[in-house]
């Protein structure tokens, strides 16, 4: 597909995200309050305890959650939706690139959850006030490198889930809770503060919220720069490459399939 | 359903419709020249470009609709979910949004195009489906039952939109529909199709001709299901019938070779201990061509799959 097309569709996608998302106010009021809710409920146990060192990684996982919880839900599923509203079959009779949609997709969700994020490190950040010892460059390029893998996960999850009925939603919630407590959202999940052995760390570190949690941890409280902590945002790079090769394969292969069994629009009735 | 030795060819400009019965294989058929699905076996294009090999070719000149989908983002408003389809073709937004104030207002959606998808009627909600069908200037459209669901009113106008939609944009379209008064009112041409198999093919007034003489009508007393006294008469082609319990009689409309044939078909439903209430003759539909090809009506042969 040429550029300017590519460039098109991508952009629609996003904008189509972005006014579902702030389309209805119930959803802006769910979207932006339940990251805060779960997020002051751990800062406040840290604080009761005592463990205000924690707090800030609190805060940090309630930024990150919204952002995991989009990328199951509003990434992973969408072409499984799509596809059950009849929404596909109009995405693959047009010439529309499918890799440009997931990566509009990916931007809509991102800018759409920011708003979220922002509002937890403010309210976070105004009630509690964690000590941070950042190393900013750092932060940043870990943070983008983790929304750069996250959201390419979702993409190959959304291309795997087309083959999924109901069970993608499932799927949703067999990943979104356990991921949620190994990756150490809310706690140290890797190296020696880790409460899990080995290996569970190692399976945990496939997923790069893991990986992106604790660069981010040790960019923005320990102060760690760019050169300490570069294994983290090569393998972060890394597997953004691969899981957007896989996603790209995934779609080609399952639309061949698809189109080969006659299941590409086959719908739950 | 898998077609079987189906050989189709569509001219440019003309409304082409594929007329069955539910689960006969009209679906297959547009899925096939929309590249969702694969032929196991033959080859089909669509403006030269082969459907499973270029398919990306094909994609760039066609658009479908399906009249049991009408899909859409239901979150957001039908003007912003026409203009996402048209970025899928890399339409400059400047012509799409033209396209859609040429669309909206011919089918009558201007008045709507705020309103959020969801907030949409059916007839509506429809109209915007139908007007993304057309967004891309498509050289070929492929409607799946495009008006099903629909009240009368709603439908003529869609028929209307698409006769001038063929006739002033050198348009083509194949219509799959189990609506005989849909293929009459807006087909050049038709392909009946059972089974997976294509029965007849020609104008709908050329396959009706080809039946001569009108059906025959009779209310009959009691009602049944079956009337095997008229599988027995010579010169009867088929026959369909429909129960109305509560006027207590059954309406049978028989398709006969010739007027002698439908003085004996009364007579066999008289003999078989039926009272004829009334009787008359008309005027042969698609209908007819269909149960005189198959011994049955398209209601018959759903409820026979179904079995």
């Amino acid at each position: 597909m040429e550029t300017r097309p590519w460039l098109r569709t991508m952009k629609a996608r996003a904008l189509v995200r972005l006014w579902s998302i702030f389309g209805e106010r119930l959803w802006i009021i769910v979207n932006m309050g339940f990251p805060i809710l779960s997020s002051l409920a751990l800062s406040l146990l840290y604080y009761s305890i005592g463990a205000t060192s924690y707090i800030g990684f609190a805060i940090l996982g309630g930024v990150m959650v919204a952002f995991w919880g989009n990328v199951l839900w509003s990434m992973a599923s969408q072409f499984n939706w799509d596809k059950q509203e009849g929404l596909f079959e109009i995405y693959l009779t047009s010439p529309a690139s499918m890799s440009a949609l997931l990566i509009g997709m990916s931007f809509g969700g991102i800018i759409g959850t920011a708003p979220s994020a922002a509002m937890v490190i403010t309210v976070g950040w105004v009630l509690f006030h964690p000590v941070v010892a950042a190393s900013w460059l750092a932060v940043a390029l870990t943070f983008l490198l983790t929304l750069a893998s996250l959201y390419a996960m979702g993409m190959t999850l959304s291309s795997l889930y087309l083959t999924y009925g109901r069970e993608a939603e499932s799927m949703n919630n067999v990943l979104q809770e356990p991921v949620s407590m190994v990756s150490g959202l809310y706690f140290p999940a890797l190296g020696a503060a880790s409460p899990y052995p080995f290996a569970i760390q190692a399976v945990a570190s496939l997923v790069p919220l893991t990986i992106g949690m604790d660069a981010l941890r040790k960019s923005l409280f320990r102060g760690m720069d760019v050169g300490s902590i570069w294994p983290s945002l090569v393998t972060l790079a890394v597997m953004a490459v691969v899981f957007l090769v896989i996603s790209d394969f995934a779609l080609k292969a399952l639309e061949s399939k698809g189109r080969r069994d006659g299941t590409i629009a086959v719908r739950i009735r | 359903m898998a077609l079987d030795g189906v050989s189709l060819g569509v001219n440019r400009g003309e409304i082409f419709g594929v007329l069955g019965p539910n689960g006969a294989g009209k679906t297959t058929i547009i899925r096939i020249l929309s590249t969702l699905l694969l032929p196991t076996g033959g080859s089909a294009s669509v403006m030269g470009f082969d459907v499973e090999h270029e398919p990306e070719k094909v994609r760039h000149v066609i658009n479908m609709a399906s009249g049991a989908d009408k899909a859409g983002y239901d979150f957001i408003s039908a003007k912003r979910n026409l203009w996402f389809f048209s970025q899928l073709y890399g339409i400059e937004p400047h012509v799409a949004e033209e396209r859609i104030g040429d669309l909206s207002e011919r089918l009558g959606l201007t008045k709507y195009l705020d309103r959020k998808f969801y907030a949409l009627s059916t007839g509506y909600r429809q109209r915007a489906t139908i007007a993304r069908a057309f967004i891309n200037d498509p050289r070929v459209v492929f409607l799946d039952e495009p008006t099903i669901g629909l009240d009368v009113m709603t439908a003529r106008s869609i028929r209307d939109f698409l006769k001038d939609e063929v006739r002033q944009h050198d348009r083509t379209i194949m219509l799959a529909t189990h609506n005989m008064a849909e293929v009459e009112a807006i087909c050049d041409r038709v392909a009946i199709i059972d089974k997976g198999k294509i029965i007849a093919e020609g104008s709908p007034e050329e396959l009706k001709r080809k039946l001569g003489v009108p059906a025959l009508v009779m209310e009959v007393s009691p009602p049944e299901k079956s009337f095997d006294a008229l599988t027995q008469v010579a010169g009867v082609r088929g026959f369909t019938s429909a129960s109305d319990e509560e006027r207590g009689l059954s309406t049978i409309q028989v398709v006969v070779e010739d007027d002698g044939s439908a003085r004996r078909a009364e007579e066999a439903m008289a003999k078989s201990g039926h009272k004829i209430i009334a009787s008359w003759r008309k005027e042969t539909t698609l209908e007819e061509v269909f149960v005189a090809m198959v011994g049955r009506g398209f209601k018959e042969r759903e409820e026979q799959d179904g079995d």
